[in-house]
């Protein structure tokens, strides 16, 4: 009998019903037990009601996005079988509490099992809210797979809590085990075991970020909050004493990269987060850090716009803006990771960078990256850190902007004897004292703009996946590396190159991809195709513009789909 | 160089602008406290007084219009051992960046911002600003503007502040004193500096500060009286208004409270305790 390598399981129902938490615990289940997982999960902008989902695909090997076919589907509200019926077949099977509300009179697909989570758990001596770890026993056994890694999940979740807590929780996963033992037999499905000593952790794109900051010696944070860059503050506030971290949640954006910026004149490595219209408000202290030579990392967690848009969904509109964010011009660094491990390596990445260069950071994510779950290898404990550029011994006479040989001058930092200069946000002289003249302002002007050339050399390689040349390649930047990935497992023949870092542009390495394949695809998740303008204003080549901007991520089904019709109408 | 803080660039202001004075009064201040040129910050906004940047010799972060505030509250956050003084105008203060002089008072960042108040926008050669009394014509508003005046000290005083005091540019000594105290004092210090604009205030005259402006003999010991005197625009009172002593911020931060943020090492950091709560 052959045995399923991969699952997909989906939980849906209204807000505050716990789903994305239980969600989660599953999710971590079955990482321990050596899957290699991803979450996604939908919400409206709401507190209570609407319709949240999540879900969850595992397989024993790499997985790298949500896949839209089910095979298991939790319903726990009767709209939300209408409204997935085209993530179904008739192999998915359905769980809904028949006790809660019957099934909807429509035509349906799959099959339809009654379950009544809620009674299971009072028969087994707890609360009606604990029926989702009940449905958590239920789906595990499901699929023929052992409770111990929930169980294990479940003790470190409560580890602070009373030991009957765990208790009465472990309880619960066995009812739910048992009433499958039980009544479904028939229904089990053999998926295989993983057979792996790798250890896995799971985490959100913004939690990555997070831990990459502090990996980059982070010293302060102040922010705004908006979704999907909220919770980096609420991580970082938690960990703030733990680790030594200023965070400061303040009264709004313009203050939070202002703040920032007095942060890092003072010699502190310094970090905002938001998202579209927080990083508009954001924009003329970004130009501040321009033209003053000032550090800072500030990360756009991107949401479909403009105005207040859609706050939950996810979109890549942003690349244009934060390309030309500011008025006149000044060196800047765009990055936009592609999964979790790149929000953690690049992150930490520009805190170093921000600093050697004297500039400004923005690191490109969206919420489906900022709040996905990814596995990945557990990263490592330590990591060192240099200091860049400060004067050790300033001598009287002091260039803070000295426009001898370089591009880059040594800084000093308030408190310093002999260091003294004009942090301006006028032009200004090798002093920093404001000035209008013309030669002054010309090469001052050369001497910031230059530095982009240096960071250039700096830059992470950017990879390319699939086929080497062809008929056809894939070009995307940031977090839709994910459903292109999982797409190629069913696309041989096609050639993909992962854009992590737009700004400077990475001309040589895109031109040399871009000579491989006959045809060339730009995919984006923006309504005008931004990154295919981009490539067009920088390598002359014009592409395929592959766009998708509903709200929605890429789904690899899709992709795997149009990319297979248009190799056959080329 | 005139004096130790004194630039090699002579300032710009007007002849009879009431900055060159509050620019004396500051430098005579720093020299009573035995501040070394480098051993503090000051942070200015955009605005005649604001360009004093280029005048003073320290450390000076010569910010964006309204935004001087955060980015002092920063610089104090990452170093609260310097003294950080903010030279601010009354457009900026009140106006651009009004919600950072609100919201970063009630955390009492322990910053001393001098706002020179002239009554109107100077840089910009003379529209109104949010201290304009109703009724003024300018640039802005040549049919005279409809709003009231905003009453710094008494937002100032509702708003917790811990140090509240206005001065006069034109009294040199007094406001040298003022200025002393400012620094000082361990908190929040709001010094609203009373200044004539000689190119574009033709109402607020050194003339009109005469008829108005009288010395509180002493610092009233209750808000409700501080904030009654604060309300009075027949009469000005100089002096400090009210004050009181109050943790700084950084001494309540759970992080501050530990060291200087400055002082942090980053050399070697270890988050496995944080990646093992991800697995």
């Amino acid at each position: 009998m052959t045995r399923k390598t991969s699952f997909n399981i989906k939980i849906s129902g209204q807000a505050g019903e716990g789903i994305k938490s239980s969600g989660l615990i599953l999710a971590r289940a079955l990482t321990r037990l050596g899957y290699s997982v991803f979450g996604y999960s939908e919400y409206p902008s709401l507190i209570r009601g609407g319709e949240n989902t999540y879900q969850i695909y595992a397989s024993i090997n790499d997985v790298y996005s949500q896949i839209k076919l089910i095979d298991l589907f939790i319903a726990l509200d009767q709209k939300t079988i209408i409204n997935h019926q085209s993530e179904m077949n008739e192999k998915t099977i359905i769980l809904y509490n028949k006790a809660k509300f019957s099934l909807p009179k429509i035509s349906l697909v799959g099959q339809y099992i009654p379950i009544n989570f809620t009674e299971i758990a009072l028969k087994a001596g707890g609360s009606p809210i604990m029926g989702n770890v009940v449905s958590l026993g239920v789906v595990l056994t499901l699929f023929n797979l052992p409770l111990i890694t929930l169980k294990q999940t479940i003790a470190k979740e409560f580890s602070d809590k009373p030991a009957k807590i765990t208790e009465i929780n472990h309880r619960m996963a066995k009812a739910g085990q048992t009433y499958i033992d039980n009544h479904h037999q028939k229904l089990k499905i053999n998926v295989a075991l993983p057979n792996t000593k790798k250890k896995r952790i799971i985490i959100t794109g913004n939690e990555a970020t997070a831990l990459g900051a502090i990996a980059g010696g982070l010293q302060f944070f102040s922010t705004y909050p908006m979704t999907p860059a909220t919770s980096i503050l609420h991580f970082l506030a938690q960990e703030a004493k733990e680790m030594g971290i200023f965070v400061k949640h303040v009264e709004d954006e313009i203050s939070a990269i202002n703040m920032a910026l007095g942060a890092a004149f003072t010699g502190v490595r310094s970090m905002a987060a938001t998202s579209g219209s927080g990083l508009c408000l954001m924009a003329e202290g970004i130009t501040l850090a321009g033209i003053a030579e000032l550090p800072v990392v500030v990360v756009n967690g991107m949401r479909p716009g403009p105005g207040a848009g859609m706050p939950t969904w996810t979109g890549q509109g942003d690349l244009q803006f934060v390309l030309h964010l500011g008025h006149d011009d000044f060196p800047r660094v765009v990055l936009a990771p592609g999964d979790a491990q790149e929000a953690f390596s690049l992150t930490r990445w520009a805190l170093n960078a921000a600093e050697k260069y004297q500039l400004p950071i923005i690191i490109l994510s969206d919420k489906y990256l900022a709040e996905s779950d990814y596995s990945l290898s557990p990263f490592k404990s330590i990591y060192e850190n240099d200091r860049f550029n400060f004067a050790d011994k300033p001598s009287i006479n002091f260039k803070r902007y000295s426009l001898t040989n370089q591009s880059l001058s040594l800084r000093s930092i308030p408190g310093q004897k002999n260091g003294i200069y004009c942090c301006n946000s006028y032009e200004h002289d090798e002093y920093g004292l404001a000035t209008e003249d013309p030669q002054l302002r010309t090469k001052m002007m050369k001497k910031r703009l230059s530095k982009e050339n240096l960071v250039i050399n700096d830059l992470p390689l950017q990879l390319t996946f699939g086929a080497k040349k062809g008929k056809l390649g894939l070009i995307s930047f940031g977090s839709t590396k994910g459903p292109i990935l999982e797409a190629l497992k069913n696309l041989p023949n096609i050639g993909y190159l992962h854009l992590n870092c737009l700004w400077p542009f990475p001309k040589n390495q895109v031109i040399k991809f871009m000579n491989q394949f006959e045809k060339l695809i730009c995919l984006e998740a923006n309504a005008t195709g931004q990154l295919a303008n981009l490539l067009k204003e920088q390598t002359a080549i014009t592409l395929e513009k592959y766009l998708k901007y509903d709200g929605r991520p890429f789904y690899p089904e899709e992709i795997v789909e149009k990319i297979t019709k248009f190799v056959i109408a080329n | 160089m005139k004096n130790q803080f004194d630039t090699h660039i002579l300032p710009t202001w007007c002849p009879g602008c009431g900055n060159w004075s509050i620019f004396t009064a500051l430098k005579q201040a720093l020299a009573k406290n035995n501040l070394q040129p480098h051993e503090f910050v000051v942070v200015t906004d955009i605005g005649c007084s604001s360009n004093a940047a280029d005048f003073i010799n320290t450390y000076v972060f010569h910010g964006l219009h309204g935004r001087s505030l955060p980015v002092a509250t920063g610089i104090k956050l990452a170093n609260h051992h310097l003294p950080v003084i903010v030279i601010i105008g009354d457009g900026a203060c009140y106006g651009e960046g009004l919600n950072h002089f609100i919201n970063l008072m009630r955390g009492n960042h322990n910053i001393t911002v001098l706002v020179c108040d002239n009554y109107l926008y100077g840089l910009t050669t003379g529209q109104y600003s949010p201290t304009t009394i109703k009724g003024t014509i300018t640039k802005s508003t040549p049919n005279g503007s409809i709003e009231e005046a905003l009453n710094p000290l008494a937002l100032a005083l509702a708003n917790q502040t811990t140090f509240a005091a206005r001065g006069y540019a034109f009294d040199l000594s007094h406001l040298t004193n003022l200025i002393d105290k400012a620094i000082n004092h361990q908190g929040f210090s709001l010094l609203d500096i009373l200044q004539p604009c000689v190119s574009f205030n033709k109402t607020q005259t050194v003339a009109w500060y005469q008829e108005k402006v009288y010395k509180l003999k002493t610092v009233f010991k209750t808000k409700p009286e501080a904030f009654n005197e604060s309300l009075r625009t027949d009469k000005l009172a100089i002096g400090i208004f009210y004050q009181e002593d109050r943790l700084t911020y950084d001494r309540e931060d759970k992080v501050l409270q530990k060291g200087l943020l400055v002082d942090k090492k980053i050399d070697k950091i270890n988050i496995g305790k944080l990646v093992e709560g991800f697995v």
